[in-house]
């Protein structure tokens, strides 16, 4: 689950790490209030998930009331990757004598988290030069090996001294609250010397909210994301018309590549899960059929430990509710030959493989 | 990686639950020994005759297993784990979906420190047809004894290509799934490795996806280790977004890290036949064990 600059920012106030001071604001009413509290000049900082936001236009310094609110309400209107600001950041403009990244993620090939610092900031971590990488053990950073990494990076005196504190502070934070990333871009050095974080950046294991109840308050970043997970199975929302449905997540994501092969574009990914029951399958058609924009839908599974039966008596059941799109449908595996004669006298279009039934799905576009 | 010779005693955690005791009764049915299960406050009762214990301990003590399938709902599977290794436990197969990441962590690290193997977690487990063991929830129906290794990252897609195999005469050696998590127990690499010297395997299948750099760092192994045998891969998810958790909680593209090209590259590189398609493995095979 990824957090709001917002969120991510009110861990760090929980957490000791410096930021500028800030509001988050709905309304003008609520702007004019911010302003008061902030100080002039401020940033109005559009608070959306997606990425690419200075580029687009969502981040603004203002120097009187009138250019904040032309600057919030011109953010408000934006689209940034899709997303709409939910809300706006205003936060004291902070006056910068270096930017740097400091950042604790997942390394999935060494498997352990790693710390990676660099003394430029704002830009992308994949095209950083320099960057410091060190190893953080399971159970938590010790002081020497934050030193390292000042050391590393060429940090002296109150630089280093400030750097270790936030750099410590971060790891409490990213392992108690178990994220998969803690990222801080940038990391500033202000005029008079003091290091403050201007961004963040937290995605917290999704598998791990059980244990932090606090953040599955949150509302899901896409409302049928949130109805899928609640029912069990995994749905991604893509933006094309031809919806694909299958069992087991591997098996959808290469259901997607043949649909992709044939020219087609998927307007979702669904993973039925593994073993699914017949309630599951109805769950899932329904709310296919309530995504926009989705002229077919496209069902592939290969029964094992799921019952092709099952699959086919939740499809017949939500077809013959009426309002389901066209379905196209290859299922192979236990018990096909019953899930078949189920489906007989439906409009549910059956092929013998994926490729045949994603080349008909296709070409009726 | 140690995996059981044919008959081994086999424990399951959790075998109580509707999942545990459905796939323990599979087990059997296909010929697995299933010894023993665990439940913590059901010792005493019976699972299709297998007799279940309160503690790890106990059934090791009872039946002398040095493997166990964990089937225990994620909030409560580090402990299962933990109980499992301490108990001298040397494999542990680990079915459970949603596991947090740094309970895979410390689990991984512990099983390093007392010298066992962990599979998964977010496995469907192994099979050895020419062993009759199956460890996990893989449907015994699309596998055949035979001279093929296949290692997946998806369950559902080495069902389905098992199933190709199969049909068209290529058995399995060994099918085994190292998860669909970001943090494995036993990588691609560890897999390799355990085939590497096995006069019985003829070819390798490696069924990857998006997410992480398993596969780039198994291209590196071929290329480093000299790896002999032949090997065939496929990789789903060219078609999938960035940024996007697809399923698997480590299906997942980060900026250009853990593309489906990235990895199709690397394994060309390293002179694996790549698949574009599931249909695409066993025609691979055909083609080139024929020469």
């Amino acid at each position: 689950m990824r957090l709001f600059e917002y969120q991510g920012k009110d861990l760090f106030r929980k957490y000791g790490i410096p930021i500028p001071e800030s509001v988050v604001v709905r309304t003008d009413a609520e702007l004019d209030s911010a302003l008061q509290k902030v100080g002039l000049p401020a940033v109005v900082k559009a608070q959306v998930l997606a990425g690419g936001r200075g580029k687009a236009g969502g981040v603004a310094v203002v120097k009187s009331r009138d250019e904040a609110r032309k600057a919030a309400s011109r953010i408000r209107q934006l689209r940034i990757g899709g997303e709409r600001p939910s809300s706006l950041l205003v936060e004291r403009a902070t006056p910068i004598r270096e930017e740097m990244y400091l950042s604790i993620t997942l390394d999935r090939g060494t498997r352990s988290f790693v710390i990676i610092g660099a003394r430029v900031g704002g830009v992308d971590v994949e095209s950083m030069q320099g960057k410091i990488m060190e190893p953080v053990p399971v159970d938590g950073l010790k002081e020497w090996a934050a030193k390292s990494v000042a050391f590393r990076m060429n940090l002296w005196g109150q630089d280093e001294a400030q750097f270790v504190r936030i750099l410590m502070d971060l790891e409490r934070l990213c392992r108690e609250e178990e994220c998969e990333l803690a990222e801080i871009n940038p990391l500033a050095i202000s005029g008079d010397g003091t290091m403050v974080a201007l961004d963040s950046k937290i995605v917290i294991d999704d598998n791990a909210l059980f244990r932090h109840h606090e953040f599955s308050q949150l509302p899901p970043e896409d409302p049928l994301e949130g109805e899928a997970s609640k029912d069990g199975f995994s749905f991604v929302r893509l933006d094309g018309d031809l919806a694909v449905v299958g069992n087991g997540a591997g098996l959808v994501l290469s259901t997607l590549d043949l649909v992709a092969d044939a020219g087609g574009v998927p307007a979702c990914f669904l993973d039925l899960g593994g073993g699914s029951q017949q309630e599951r399958v109805e769950a899932a058609l329904r709310l296919v059929k309530k995504l926009p924009n989705t002229k077919r839908v496209l069902v592939n599974i290969f029964g094992g430990i799921t019952r092709t039966t099952d699959v086919a008596a939740g499809l017949k059941k939500v077809v013959g509710e009426g309002g389901m799109q066209p379905i196209y449908a290859r299922i192979s595996g236990a018990e096909e030959a019953q899930a078949r004669s189920l489906l007989a006298g439906t409009p549910v279009k059956l092929y013998p493989t994926a490729a045949e039934a994603v080349k008909a799905a296709v070409s009726k576009a | 990686m140690m995996l059981p010779e044919r008959g081994a005693p086999i424990i399951v955690q959790g075998i109580t639950g509707h999942y545990g005791s459905l796939h323990a009764g599979l087990m059997l049915q296909y010929g697995t020994n299933v010894a023993a299960g665990v439940t913590p406050g059901k010792a005493g009762e019976r699972i299709m005759g297998v007799r279940v214990y309160d503690k790890v301990a106990d059934a090791v003590a009872k039946t002398g297993a040095t493997s166990s399938i964990i089937f225990v709902p994620a909030p409560s599977f580090y402990a299962a784990a933990e109980e499992a290794l301490r108990a001298g436990i040397k494999l542990v197969v680990a079915i459970t979906e949603h596991v947090p990441i740094r309970d895979e962590l410390k689990l991984v690290e512990l099983a390093k420190t007392m010298g066992a193997t962990v599979i998964g977690p977010n496995t469907p487990g192994l099979i050895i047809p020419s062993r009759l063991l199956k460890l996990g929830i893989v449907p015994a129906t699309s596998f055949r004894p035979g001279n093929v290794a296949l290692f997946s990252r998806s369950g559902t897609l080495m069902y389905e290509i098992a199933n190709l195999l199969s049909t068209n005469g290529f058995g399995q050696a060994v099918a085994l799934g190292i998860g669909g998590d970001p943090i494995n127990g036993s990588t691609l690499t560890d897999c390799f490795d355990w085939v590497r010297n096995r006069e019985e395997v003829k070819a390798v299948v490696a069924v990857g996806e998006i997410g992480g750099d398993a596969e780039e760092r198994l291209a590196k192994y071929i290329i480093d280790t000299k790896f002999a045998k032949p090997v065939f891969a496929y990789v789903a998810g060219r078609a999938a977004p960035k940024e996007k958790k697809m399923g698997h909680a480590g299906a997942i593209i980060y900026g250009n890290l853990g593309t489906a090209e990235s990895k199709i590259a690397a394994l060309q590189g390293a002179g694996v036949k790549v698949a574009m398609t599931p249909a695409g493995i066993p025609e691979l095979l055909a083609s080139s064990l024929k020469k």
